[in-house]
């Protein structure tokens, strides 16, 4: 039995609104420019996104690093880094003001540097009824928790709701995760030397042979990840043998070094998680969530 | 001599002041998780220059020589995306005004080489303006080879040749492996450098990463940095080191682009006997690299 100080952790409201996409003006020239040079004119980030779900593809959308249901930020930066570092994957929301109020939805991601935004996931009528600018509340708890035994794995916007259904076993001194796949060094990208207490870190798809051969060509938003040979205790990079745990929370991306988004959870700069390869290992089967897109 | 299009090339002014060290924390952390004092951009750094280690200082993101900046965002960026390495700066006020340096790199500030007797009188805030030359430099026989950020002297020094089939080779101090390309990878390509991640030392040591100079050509294996930063198996990125190792995680010397190909056009060498570091190339920096 794999425990944690899960009863020591407090559980504290963060705030965010919902975000408007947002795009440079004046001279009108607002493309990004895809991996072979193209400028390409996509919705990007941000607010509420209505038909891109948890469980879909992340790959084939004509979007870019797509944010499945909808994302928040709260106005100050000080409070939007509290926001985006205590949420939790798993965690429950709640929407707080507008036509929606009331409703309840959970975490299941963040967006890195140059957005910086909480993403959740609602029921499609609760989406439906919401507004850009919405104040949603993140009943934010799981930073600070730790694995009884294993004081070298650091645990990051992981709610003890997610942990505990992770099927996570101790196997000879090491943890056995499982995962959807595992994701080599060399297909990290954008979000190395950036943070781990939230953000994202990208799976570069520009090399789609080197997709498929990592078997990473089927991923879905919510699936687990396991993140070979990179130490994200603090902030991510290489570590030959470290082994890091993930979840998929935004679609593909256009841009060479940039791909589905993937939120930390678990972290051993000294090797001791095993990641074990599965099928269905999806915060939709994990959460036992069956309402996303009813 | 590879035929480029340097007739054709636009040189303009662009502008900027000897640039003063910010600290807000006085603590950050390293990647082992303890609070380090971080000092090494920004300033004027009299004793590293381009050509000494990238590696053993005890500073983080070491700027080598003068580290400059433009007030003005759009000025600033002119900057960044104008100034090539291997263009003529010259000191416009202050003390030492008159004196010439060279530019070196680009990271978060603009690094220019000066000698240590003009590097003495420059007093933050100084203005330096460089003679930008290098934007649009192209190979005209290598359309699929992307020129970036330098100088048409540096490129006839950097010892190209022409191989047929379309290819040149060129001289490198090492060559970097795709795993390790780390923080930078979010960033526009045509903008500052790529760190390549130093926190694993003993794989650096095997690949011999860990003697590399500030300065030194490298390539990049399997990287694509022609339009963004990424991996694409066969691709080939030739750069160079502008900055010094870093304390965190993800970070280490820097890896300014200055030829991309998204295929196998740039086949490279590795050079032991005739260092290919910017110093010796331009007679610039630590002199016993010539």
């Amino acid at each position: 039995m794999v425990t944690t100080n899960r009863d020591r952790l407090i559980t504290m409201s963060v705030q965010g609104n919902i975000v408007s996409p947002s795009y440079p003006g004046i001279p009108a020239i607002p493309h990004q420019i895809d991996h072979d040079g193209r400028p390409r004119l996509l919705p990007h980030l941000g607010g509420i996104v209505y038909n891109v779900r948890l469980g879909d593809s992340v790959y084939g959308w004509a979007g870019d690093n797509t944010e499945p249901g909808v994302a928040i930020k709260a106005p100050e930066p000080a409070a939007n880094q509290a926001l985006n570092v205590f949420a939790c994957v798993g965690n429950e929301a709640v929407v707080m003001s507008g036509s929606a109020k009331g409703a309840r939805g959970i975490v299941t991601g963040k967006s890195g540097r140059f957005a910086e935004h909480v993403i959740i996931a609602f029921e499609q009528e609760a989406l439906e009824q919401m507004a850009i600018g919405d104040k949603i509340v993140v009943r934010a708890c799981g930073v600070g928790m730790s694995v009884n035994g294993f004081p070298g794995v650091k645990l990051k916007s992981l709610s003890p709701r997610l942990f505990d259904a992770m099927r996570i076993e101790e196997n000879e001194g090491k943890l056995t995760v499982p995962v959807r796949a595992v994701v080599p060094a060399e297909l990290l990208g954008a979000g190395a030397g950036l943070t781990s207490e939230g953000g994202a870190i990208c799976i570069q798809s520009m090399d789609r042979n080197a997709l498929a051969k990592h078997g990473l060509d089927q991923l879905r938003l919510g699936d687990i990840v396991a993140l070979a040979d990179y130490d994200s205790a603090w902030g991510h990079g290489y570590r030959k043998g470290a082994m890091g745990i993930g979840v998929v929370s935004s679609t593909d991306s256009i841009k060479a070094g940039y791909g589905p988004g993937v939120t930390l959870l678990m972290t051993a700069p000294g090797g001791e998680i095993d990641p074990l390869v599965m099928d269905r290992v999806n915060l939709i089967n994990i959460l036992g969530i069956d309402w996303v897109g009813a | 001599m590879v035929r480029t299009n340097k007739d054709q090339l636009v040189e303009m002014a662009v502008w900027g002041e000897a640039w003063p060290a910010a600290l807000r924390s006085p603590y950050r952390p390293n990647a082992q998780g303890e609070s380090v004092v971080f000092m090494g951009t920004a300033g004027v750094i009299l004793n590293v220059r381009v050509g000494d280690p990238a590696f053993g200082w005890a500073a983080d993101h070491v700027e080598p020589g003068v580290s400059i900046r433009n007030r003005e965002d759009g000025p600033e960026h002119a900057l960044h995306y104008l100034a090539c390495i291997g263009n003529e700066a010259i000191v416009v006020s202050g003390e030492a005004a008159g004196a010439k340096g060279v530019v070196t790199g680009e990271h978060a500030h603009i690094m220019v080489d000066f000698e240590p007797e003009v590097m003495e009188k420059i007093a933050i805030g100084d203005r330096i303006q460089i003679r930008a030359i290098g934007m649009g430099l192209e190979l005209l026989d290598y359309p699929d080879i992307l020129v970036r950020k330098i100088s048409p002297q540096l490129l006839e020094a950097m010892r190209i040749e022409e191989i047929g089939n379309g290819r040149i080779r060129v001289p490198v101090a090492a060559v970097i492996p795709p795993y390790l390309m780390g923080s930078g990878s979010e960033l526009g390509a045509d903008y500052v450098d790529q760190d390549f991640m130093t926190n694993d030392r003993e794989t650096l040591a095997q690949l011999g990463l860990d003697t590399l100079r500030i300065g030194d050509i490298v390539a990049i294996q399997d990287h694509d940095h022609t339009y963004n930063r990424g991996y694409r198996e066969g691709a080939v990125t030739i750069g160079l080191i502008n900055h010094a190792d870093s304390y965190m995680t993800g970070h280490g010397p820097g890896v300014m682009d200055i030829l991309c190909c998204a295929t196998d056009k740039i086949e490279y060498y590795v050079d032991t006997e005739n260092r290919p570091n910017l110093a010796a190339y331009l007679g610039i920096g630590n002199k016993t690299l010539a």
